[in-house]
C-alpha cells in the first residue's frame, strides 16, 4: 500500500522545490490550489467531502510533479472533477471549466489551452495513475463530528466550538498537514485548538476510562503535544499573512499539461502578468464563515449535560495548563516581530482578476479573529497581532 | 509478451506478459513478470471505454472499493498490489489490475489428488474459507459472478483464496459483446436465464464447488446454455409454470418434466448436513438460498466431519 505520509524532510524536498521553485512560493501555490477547490465546489453546490478529497488529490499529486510542469489551476480542476465522481457527486468537466472560468481571469485562464476540457480530460489519467487509485480519502470531518458526540458540558458552548474547528478544518486543507498526518489526528489537534479558543474546555466525555488522561485518549495514541501544536500552528500560520508572500513574483505555469514539455520561464511571466493587487474580493482568512462557506456542521445530537463542570482542583489545573499551552502556541512567534498584516495575500488567485472599481470606504474585516468570534480570550497576544488595528485602505 | 507500460508518469508499472491464466466472464487475467522486482503477479486487464467525463464513475467507484476491501487483508481474498491504467491506440483505457499469484488452483488440486480423495476435514475447511471469502465480498458488496474452482488458489499453506473478482459490472457495460467461451457449469440457473439475480448467484456456485470437492467431477458438466439448465432441473426439478420466467422467449416446455431430488441422489458421498446445507444453496427459487453468513452458521459446518 502506498504511503500518503510525508516528513518534513521530505516536504522540503518535492519535485517542486527540486524544479526551482521556492519553498514558500509552493506552499502558496497549495494554498491558492486547495481554496480555489473550496471555491469553485462552493459555487457548484458540491458538498465538503468531496472538496476536501479533491484537496487531497491535489496535495499528493504535487508531491509527485513540480508546479512549473503543471498549471495549479488545471490541476485543481481535475481534482475536483475527479472527487465529485468517487464521492458520487458528479459535476460535469464542462461545467467546472466554466465555474473556473468565472473565478480566474483571462489571463489564468492560459494555463487551460486551447480546449480546456482536454486538458482536463488528459490530466486526469495523469492524476489517477500518480495517487496510484487511492480514490477513497478520509477527512477530519468525520471524525471532528464522532469526538465531539461523546463531549459532555455545555451544549451551547460546544457548538460553538465545534463550529469553529468545522472551520479549522476548511482552513487546514490549505495547509499540508493532511499530508503529515492522519484525519483523525488532525481532527484531534483542531478541536483541541477550538476549544481552547472557544474556552470550553472538555473535562468529560462518554465511555471515559480511568486510563484516559486526556479526552483524545480514547481515540488516538501516541499523540504527543507536540504533533498537536504543530498541526495547529500550521493553521494558525495561514492567519498571518505576510508581506514577502504578497510581494513575490508570481510564477505560475501557463502552459496548459499537455504541451508541458519545457519548464515556464517565470521571468517572463512575471512580467507579462499584472503585479498582485490588492482585491476587494472575500478576505480568505475567514474562509468558512464568508458567503461561500462551505456548509455549517450538521447539528450534534444533545450530550448529557456534564455533572461535575464546576470548579475543582484539578479543572483550575487544567485551566492554568490550557493557558500555558496558548501561550507556548504564541511563543513560536514573538509579538514584536510580526510582520505587518498585508490584507488579502491569502486569495492570491483573484489577483489575476482585473482590479475591481474603486473601492468603497469600507473598512475590512480583520482576518483574524472573525468577527464572528467574540469569544477570543483577550491575553491572547498571538492572535490579536493577525488583527489590524486600523482599517487599511484597499489600495495605497 | 509485450511489455505493459505506463504511459503517464513513468511510475512503476512495468510488468511482461509471461501467458495468459484464464479468460473469465468478466476480463482476461494473465500470468506476468514485474520488471522491477522479478515478482511473479497475476494480471487482470479490462478495457474500458473513456465517456465524454472520462472514466466512468462506475469504474472509479469500484477499483475504490477494491482498494478499501484490500486493505482489511482478508485472507481468503488474493491480495491487490496495485492498479495501473494506460491508453490504448483506439482511444481505450486499458486498467490493469495486479493481484497476488498463486501457483495452484483448486482445479488442479482437485485434479491432482489421489485415488482416496478429499479428507472431509480439508472439505469442510476449504468450504468454510470459500464462504467466508464470499461473504466478506458481499458485506462490500461485491459479488464475484464468477466462482470457478480456476478461480479459488491454494496457497503454499493449504489455504483457499478467492481471485478474480472486481470490475464486473465496468466489464459486464463495456464488453458484453465480446464473445468469449465461458464455463457455464457454475452458473446459476437466473444468470442462465437471462433474470435478475443478486448474491445469491455467489452461493449457487459456492454450492457446485462444493459439491465437486466431495465428488472430484463436476456436478452440472453442461455442454450448452439448454443442457446446463436441463443438468440443473434434473436437481431442482423443472420449475412450474408459475416460476417460469415471463420475460423470456424460451418455453418451458422445451425442457422435459423433471422431479426436485436431493444433492445426495448426485453425491452418494455427502453427509446429512452437507447433503440439506447444498439443498438450500442449490434453490431454484434465489430467495430461499441462505446468505453466505447463513452457510456458515449451518449444522453442517457445526460437526466434526465423519
Amino acid at each position: 500500500m502506498p504511503c500518503w505520509y510525508y516528513d518534513k524532510k521530505e516536504l522540503r524536498e518535492t519535485p517542486s522545490i527540486l524544479d526551482g521553485v521556492t519553498f514558500e512560493t509552493e506552499r502558496r501555490y497549495r494554498k491558492e490550489g486547495a481554496r480555489f477547490i473550496m471555491e469553485c465546489g462552493t459555487k457548484m453546490g458540491l458538498g465538503h467531502n468531496t472538496m476536501a478529497t479533491g484537496v487531497v488529490y491535489f496535495h499528493r499529486f504535487y508531491m509527485f510533479h513540480s508546479f512549473k510542469s503543471f498549471p495549479r489551476y488545471v490541476t485543481a480542476c481535475c481534482c475536483l472533477f475527479l472527487a465529485g465522481k468517487v464521492e458520487e457527486t458528479p459535476k460535469k468537466c464542462r461545467d467546472i471549466i466554466k465555474t473556473a472560468r468565472g473565478i480566474l481571469n483571462d489571463n489564468y485562464f492560459v494555463s487551460f489551452g486551447e480546449d480546456p476540457k482536454e486538458e482536463v480530460m488528459t490530466l486526469e489519467r495523469i492524476l489517477l495513475q500518480t495517487i496510484k487509485f487511492d480514490l477513497q480519502v478520509e477527512h477530519p470531518y468525520t471524525f471532528l463530528l464522532k469526538y465531539a458526540k461523546c463531549f459532555k458540558g455545555d451544549q451551547q458552548k460546544l457548538q460553538k466550538m465545534v463550529q469553529m474547528a468545522w472551520n479549522f478544518v476548511n482552513d487546514s486543507l490549505s495547509t499540508v498537514v493532511c499530508l503529515q498526518w492522519e484525519p483523525e489526528i488532525i481532527a484531534v489537534a483542531l478541536i483541541h485548538l477550538a476549544s481552547k479558543l472557544s474556552k470550553f474546555t472538555v473535562l468529560d466525555w462518554l465511555g471515559r476510562q480511568p486510563s484516559h488522561q486526556r479526552w483524545w485518549d480514547m481515540f488516538v495514541s501516541d499523540v504527543t503535544m507536540e504533533i498537536l501544536e504543530d498541526i495547529c500552528h500550521q493553521v494558525l500560520d495561514l492567519y498571518q499573512s505576510t508581506q514577502k508572500e504578497g510581494q513575490e513574483p508570481n510564477s505560475p505555469p501557463q502552459k496548459p499539461p499537455s504541451r508541458a514539455d519545457s519548464p515556464t520561464n517565470n521571468k517572463v511571466l512575471s512580467l507579462l502578468l499584472p503585479l498582485p493587487q490588492n482585491s476587494s474580493i472575500v478576505d480568505s482568512t475567514t474562509l468558512g464563515k464568508t458567503k461561500a462557506a462551505p456548509p455549517p456542521p450538521p447539528p450534534l445530537p444533545a450530550c448529557p449535560p456534564s455533572d461535575n463542570g464546576g470548579l475543582n482542583p484539578n479543572n483550575a489545573a487544567a485551566e492554568l495548563n490550557n493557558i500555558q499551552s496558548i501561550k507556548s502556541l504564541a511563543s513560536a512567534v514573538p509579538v514584536e516581530t510580526l510582520p505587518p498584516v498585508t490584507l488579502n495575500t491569502n486569495a492570491n488567485y483573484h489577483m489575476y482578476h482585473a482590479p475591481p472599481p474603486p473601492p468603497p470606504p469600507a473598512p475590512i474585516a480583520p482576518p483574524y479573529p472573525p468577527p464572528h468570534y467574540t469569544a477570543v480570550p483577550p491575553n491572547m497576544g498571538y492572535y490579536n497581532a493577525g488583527r489590524p488595528q486600523q482599517p487599511q485602505p484597499r489600495y495605497q | 509478451m509485450s511489455p505493459f507500460k505506463s504511459a503517464s508518469d513513468g511510475s512503476p508499472c512495468n510488468y511482461e506478459n509471461i501467458h495468459v491464466i484464464g479468460t473469465g466472464a468478466y476480463g482476461t487475467v494473465y500470468k506476468a513478470r514485474d520488471n522491477t522486482n522479478g515478482r511473479i503477479v497475476a494480471i487482470k486487464k479490462v478495457r474500458i471505454a473513456l465517456t465524454e467525463n472520462g472514466v466512468p464513475m462506475s469504474t472509479l467507484r469500484e477499483i475504490s472499493l477494491l482498494k478499501q476491501l484490500n486493505a482489511c487483508d482478508h485472507s481468503n481474498i488474493v491480495k491487490l498490489f496495485e492498479v495501473c491504467q494506460f491508453l490504448e491506440r483506439d482511444g481505450k483505457l486499458m486498467i490493469l489490475l495486479v493481484f497476488e499469484y498463486l501457483e495452484q488452483d483448486l482445479s488442479d488440486y482437485i485434479e491432482n489428488l489421489p485415488k482416496s480423495g478429499v479428507s472431509r476435514t480439508t472439505i469442510q475447511r476449504f468450504s468454510r474459507e470459500l464462504l467466508t471469502g464470499v461473504d466478506f465480498l458481499h458485506s462490500h458488496r461485491i459479488i464475484h459472478r464468477d466462482l470457478k474452482p480456476q478461480n479459488l488458489l491454494i496457497s503454499s499453506q493449504g489455504h483457499l483464496k478467492i481471485a478474480d473478482f472486481g470490475l464486473a459490472k465496468t466489464y459486464d457495460s463495456e464488453m458484453k459483446l465480446t464473445s468469449v467461451v465461458v464455463t457455464l457449469w457454475y452458473r446459476a440457473p437466473e444468470v442462465l436465464l437471462a433474470q435478475p439475480y443478486n448474491s445469491s448467484v455467489d452461493i449457487w456456485s459456492a454450492a457446485c464447488i462444493m459439491a465437486e470437492l466431495f465428488m472430484r467431477k463436476a456436478l452440472f458438466p453442461g455442454t450448452s446454455d439448454k443442457n446446463q439448465l436441463d443438468r440443473i432441473f434434473e436437481l431442482t426439478g423443472r420449475p412450474g409454470v408459475d416460476q417460469w420466467p415471463k420475460t423470456i422467449s424460451v418455453s418451458r416446455e422445451y425442457f422435459p418434466m423433471r422431479h426436485p431430488k436431493r444433492p445426495r441422489d448426485f453425491c452418494p458421498t455427502l453427509c446429512e448436513y452437507a447433503d440439506d446445507l447444498l439443498s438450500q444453496m442449490l434453490s431454484y427459487d434465489i430467495r430461499l438460498r441462505p446468505s453466505a453468513l447463513a452457510c456458515l452458521e449451518h449444522e453442517y459446518f457445526q460437526q466434526e466431519p465423519l
